[in-house]
């Protein structure tokens, strides 16, 4: 299949512009769906309207996010030319954004198929599994990003997700073409935005210590051992030993060092642009404890506001605690389980965090259905694709219908969006098992096709 | 090794995936069963049907002695033939509404006018959707010549806080007066005199006389519209003189001017619309007639209506009627149909008592009657009267309609009309006034088969699961038929290659093969969007006939398939299958079909009836395995989906039987101007004609004509 990049990339580029130019205010950023208490940029301007007025942009609950946003984005929410979208700059900015992102994950997608190539010859399986794929990984899911519906609407619904994401796509493409500072830069950005990309430095610490993407470690040691039996020559057997690589320290505690460096900048930074509205006390209490108390219980996609808006005042905290601790939870026994596939353990991690963070919206599910284009090729085999597309495609026009019977129309009621959060939340869950189990899938079959 | 890997790769499987197996195999039959049993379920709803009761203790309705007395029959009269002198003098507008502004001032309640426009013919079919409240109200500007004036009197309670109405509304043409218009508004002129007096009131009374010269719903939109949404003007002082103080309503009264700002009361609890119809003399009862369908098939709560149908039957002896499909009430099949399920169910009733099915011949009859209007009316999502103007802004409302049988100069038989009507409206204010909260206790989501007998949601729902329960089963049997064949293809190809490898390639692209059908199916939703938007610009053309309008759709239809066709490759050049195709197509109609469901329930119910055929039956003409007579069938069942289930011939074949006309003319201009019909109500039966049917309707086409040869195709491609 042979895919036309440019024109394609090209044209969701201009497709957005139109949106953002001509479409006029589309009221996508008072969708529950879009935007939330995070990343709302009504939210933003008032934040910035409240710092300009010399007061907390934190104070009255109104503004979550970053100080850094607050200046940089903030200027340009106050001019607000007639007849056009409300936050056209802004707007213009996330385009931007949006294809930078883009560019970033296509240009990860490439390192990830040089790796596979290298693993699949010293392999000696590049012509068996060849057959079976011939389609750029990277140009396919950078399409997928640019041009998924959500992408889209969350890119045109004035909130600061696409950001988030870039950061994130920064991160990881910093750590697979070993840039250790950019990667850093990444993950402290990304953490200091959003708190969840935290859990993404297990994978950034295995892609800098083992290197990017390859079959389970295993498959080269019985390959090795066939080897050896069949007595191969010394050329084969360097090329080998490259692949298999040790873990290496250098890189990793370059990473710290810079992670060090980029974290006192922020907080530099962010201290200095509340130096006389408050401190970083208060942007920390304001930010991390709003994402991490759910404190704001007005419905968004997760399951999280309906558990919280029931749960009984006493047993809260203790909610709290097991709700936060879920993610904790599967970081672990997931990095035992994929360490050989660091940058797929990544989108995995960006799942679950889509899945369970306490204020979910539509651009965190587009991030991770972008990385996921990354393992087109791994995954040609996955089932229940055709449901997953349809389910998907089902509760992105479900959502809105419900909430319109909810809050306008008055003949149903909240159990009825929350139906449809929990049907999403179902599809996300079942996207994530079938990706995971046919990613091990195909590691056994790799394993197989050497054995035999 | 293949073997060892098959066992690795498929445990034994569960009994919940062997059920799914064991559905998908029998596919045919699970869809033929499950259709039947929709249809026979549809046609048992008017058995199904449940009495009425009241949810609301707080109602309470007919607790309290009516005050309205001969002497309020008396002052209605006399307004009555006040007005009459006033409209034979007066030959503006303004005579009227000014008249009744005096009276309602003289009974000490305040009063406001409201100007408004009548509405363009704007296309705005997803307004539905959106808030009511992004609409800003039009106002008049001093130029304009044509608009209408609403006269609103608003009664504060002496009990209340101000917090929350009752509306009451009378319509009358002050274009054109009659006098039954003038009786309506005799009777709302009474009520409220009698509610001016009242000291139980605890809600504010407004009393809406509607200026309907351009149509009850018009005149009533425009005033919840205003109501609803405050115009915060920043000269206001400049503008006001401009807009109002400049007319002739006042002749110069300049201490009368601070009347004219449009006056407020509390959130609406409930609104009652009462007009007095032509008068009927064959009756032996005065009547009453109930519509209650609001836009997109919602309903008012149900105990709204089970008050006035108690207080109009039990307290005051009127005949209580909903509109019914008067051509069904002497079919003869239906009668058939009754006395088949009436034998039935005095068979089943023998075996349990329990089992009450056995209705009535005439009952079933009058039932289903009632039954299709109420469907019918859901379905179409166009309101049947200005109530449908409230259920916009959520409050509940319903529209009554007196049918006197008297003649209209007879005074006696008028006064008793006046007095019984007046106990109803009385009698319902004083039930919504005891209401401590919103309608809620009843249902929102029913069917009326008769004044009082209603199905609801629990039960109507089952027809329509019934019908689209087949759809993910054969959708799923469709995409693992595919599956097979593939594997069965692929062998054949990579006899000659190694086992290795053609273990890999047996999936080649297995689980992701549909993509190339999902791409025709968003081309072809693309273009059905691109269709449905079309009537935006058509409608800037001016001065078009709806004959020409319709070309020009048509025309432009066609031409963006074309393109979008030359754009991304014809359906056919990828190669899709055409079981996968149909697939697809299944799974989009179930997810369109189950939205509408939510969105409209009627619609969804009809459409389902007409669509899920037309899908199931949907077979290419050049397939090949099978005999000749079912294929002839099939055949033949598809090209007569085709053209039934093509949107305009559809309509134009309902608008036959609806009228019943023998003159079978062939109009194209009644297309559009049935769109038009649904558009500038916002109804989102637009939406579904045009997102779900039409789209559904072509790839149907698409299926049917597919040239099914695939595995040439590969062999090519190999």
């Amino acid at each position: 299949m042979a895919i036309r990049y440019w024109p394609m990339a090209g044209a969701a580029v201009g497709f957005r512009l139109v949106l953002v130019l001509f479409g006029g205010d589309l009221h996508l950023a008072s969708r529950p769906e879009v935007s939330t208490p995070l990343t709302s940029l009504r939210r933003l301007a008032e934040g910035y309207w409240l710092k300009q007025a010399s007061v907390s942009p934190y104070s009255g609950s109104m503004y979550h996010g970053s100080p850094l946003l607050l200046s940089v984005l903030g200027p340009l929410t106050s001019s607000r030319p007639d007849g056009h979208h409300a936050h056209i700059y802004c707007s213009l900015i996330f385009v931007a954004v949006d294809f930078l992102a883009a560019m970033l994950i296509r240009a990860t997608g490439h390192e990830l198929e040089m790796a596979r190539n290298r693993s699949l010859k010293s392999l000696d399986l590049t012509k068996a599994v060849k057959d079976t794929v011939n389609v750029s990984a990277g140009d396919v899911a950078s399409l997928i990003y640019l041009w998924n519906p959500w992408a889209i609407v969350t890119c045109v619904g004035s909130c600061t997700s696409p950001i988030e994401n870039l950061m994130v796509v920064i991160m990881i493409y910093g750590s697979c073409s070993r840039l250790a500072p950019l990667a850093a830069f990444g993950y402290v950005m990304a953490t200091h935005l959003s708190l969840y990309p935290a859990i993404l430095i297990v994978p950034v610490i295995l892609l800098l210590g083992y290197g990017l993407d390859a079959p389970p470690p295993k498959v080269f040691v019985i390959k090795g051992s066939i080897a050896r039996k069949s007595d191969v020559s010394d050329n084969d057997k360097t090329s080998r030993q490259r692949v298999v690589q040790q873990f290496s320290w250098k890189p990793v505690l370059h990473f710290i060092f810079w992670l060090f460096i980029w974290s006192c900048h922020v907080l530099l930074l962010s201290s200095v642009i509340l130096k006389k509205v408050g401190g970083l006390h208060e942007m920390f209490e304001k930010t991390y404890g709003f994402i991490l108390t759910v404190k704001d219980l007005s419905p968004n996609i997760g399951v999280l506001w309906y558990f919280f808006a029931e749960v009984f005042d006493f047993f809260r905290n203790f909610f709290l605690m097991v709700f936060n601790m879920n993610i904790i939870f599967m970081v672990l026994p997931l990095a035992i389980r994929l360490k050989h596939r660091p940058c797929f353990l990544a989108f995995v991690y960006t799942a679950i965090v889509a899945i369970l963070k306490s204020y979910p919206s539509a651009g965190d599910s587009a991030l991770y259905l972008g990385l996921l284009g990354l393992f087109v090729n791994e995954l040609a085999e996955m089932q229940f694709t055709f449901f997953l597309f349809f389910g998907y495609i089902g509760v992105s026009l479900l959502s809105p219908v419900m909430h319109n019977l909810w809050i306008w129309r008055g003949t149903g009621n909240a159990n009825f969006y929350f139906a449809t959060g929990l049907a999403y939340t179902c599809l996300q869950t079942v996207l994530l098992v079938e990706s995971v189990s046919s990613m091990i899938k195909h590691d056994r079959k790799l394993r197989l096709l050497v054995t035999s | 090794m293949k073997s060892l890997a098959k066992q690795e790769t498929q445990p034994k499987s569960r009994l919940i995936v062997r059920l799914g197996v064991f559905l998908a195999s029998h596919h045919i039959l699970f869809s033929v069963i499950c259709c039947y049993a929709g249809i026979i379920a549809l046609l048992l709803l008017p058995s199904l049907a449940k009495n009425t009761y009241l949810s609301e203790n707080a109602l309470i309705p007919g607790s309290a002695n009516p005050l309205f007395s001969t002497e309020d029959a008396i002052e209605a009269n006399r307004f009555m033939k006040a007005i009459e002198a006033v409209a034979r003098d007066s030959s503006s507008v303004i005579g009227m509404a000014n008249f009744i502004a005096q009276q309602i001032e003289d009974l000490g309640a305040e009063v406001c006018y409201q100007k408004f426009l009548p509405h363009g013919k704007n296309f705005h079919p997803l307004k539905f959707f959106t808030s009511m409240t992004n609409d800003i109200a039009i106002q008049p500007n001093g130029t304009a010549t044509n608009f209408g004036i609403n006269t609103i009197g608003i009664l504060r309670a002496p009990r209340g806080d101000g917090k929350e109405a009752i509306v009451l509304v009378t319509p009358y043409n002050s274009q054109r007066v009659q006098s039954n218009e003038l009786l309506s508004l005799a009777l709302g002129f009474s009520v409220f005199s009698l509610l001016s007096r009242a000291a139980w009131l605890s809600k504010d009374v407004v009393w809406l006389s509607a200026d309907s010269q351009f149509g009850e719903y018009a005149a009533v939109s425009a005033w919840l519209n205003q109501y609803h949404n405050p115009v915060f003007l920043s000269h206001s002082v400049v503008s006001h003189t401009k807009m109002y103080g400049a007319n002739n309503i006042y002749d110069g009264n300049s201490e009368k001017t601070e009347a004219t700002a449009f006056k407020r009361a509390g959130t609406m609890a409930a609104a009652l619309i009462f007009k007095v119809g032509e008068t009927r003399r064959y009756s032996d009862r005065d009547s009453v007639t109930i519509y209650a369908e609001a836009s997109n098939g919602q309903m008012p709560n149900l105990d709204l209506l089970n008050v006035v149908h108690y207080l109009a039957v039990h307290r005051q002896g009127f005949r209580v009627n909903i509109a019914a499909f008067s051509s069904l009430l002497s079919s003869a099949w239906l009668r058939v149909i009754a006395e088949i399920l009436h034998t039935i169910g005095s068979v089943l009733r023998k075996i349990n008592p329990d089992w009450k099915l056995d209705i009535a011949v005439p009952d079933y009859v009058e039932g289903t009657a009632n039954l299709a209007n109420s469907m019918y009316n859901q379905a179409l999502g166009v309101p049947t009267g200005s109530h449908g103007a409230f259920r916009d802004y959520q409050v509940d409302a319903v529209s009554l309609e007196f049918s006197p049988t008297f003649h209209v100069k007879n005074e006696n038989a008028k006064s008793l009309f006046l007095l019984k009507g007046g106990r109803l409206i009385e009698g319902v204010a004083r039930s919504v006034n005891n209401l401590l909260e919103k309608f809620h206790q009843s249902f929102f989501l029913y069917f009326l088969t008769g004044p009082s007998k209603f199905i609801s949601v629990g039960v109507y729902m089952i027809p329509f699961a019934l019908l689209l329960a087949p759809l993910p089963i054969v959708a799923a049997a469709l995409a693992d038929g595919s599956r097979s064949m593939e594997k069965t293809a692929d062998k054949l190809i990579g006899d000659g290659k190694t086992d290795g490898i053609a273990d890999i390639s047996q999936n080649k692209g297995g689980s992701w093969k549909w993509l190339r059908a999902a791409k025709v199916l968003l081309v072809v939703q693309l273009w059905a969007v691109l269709v449905s938007l079309l009537p935006y610009y058509i409608t800037q053309i001016p001065d078009a006939t709806p004959t020409q309008s319709t070309l020009i759709w048509v025309v432009l239809s066609i031409v963006v398939l074309i393109s979008l066709s030359v754009l991304f490759g014809s359906p056919y050049s990828t190669g899709v299958e055409w079981k996968l195709l149909k697939a697809t197509m299944i799974t989009s109609i179930s997810i369109g079909l189950g939205l509408m469901s939510i969105i409209n329930f009627a619609t969804a119910q009809l459409g389902a009836l007409i669509v899920i055929p037309m899908c199931l039956f949907s077979r290419p003409l050049k397939a090949s395995g099978m005999n000749f007579l079912p294929r002839a069938v099939l055949l033949a069942s598809n090209v007569a989906f085709a053209v039934l289930g093509f949107p305009p011939v559809a309509l134009l074949i309902m608008k036959g039987v609806s009228k019943g006309s023998r003159s079978w003319t062939i109009d194209v201009g009644d297309f559009w101007v049935w769109m038009e019909f649904l558009w500038e109500r916002s109804s989102a039966t637009y939406l579904y004609l045009f997102l779900v049917h039409l789209p559904c309707w072509l790839l149907c086409v698409l299926v049917f004509l597919h040239p099914c040869h695939q595995s040439e195709y590969k062999l090519k491609q190999e």
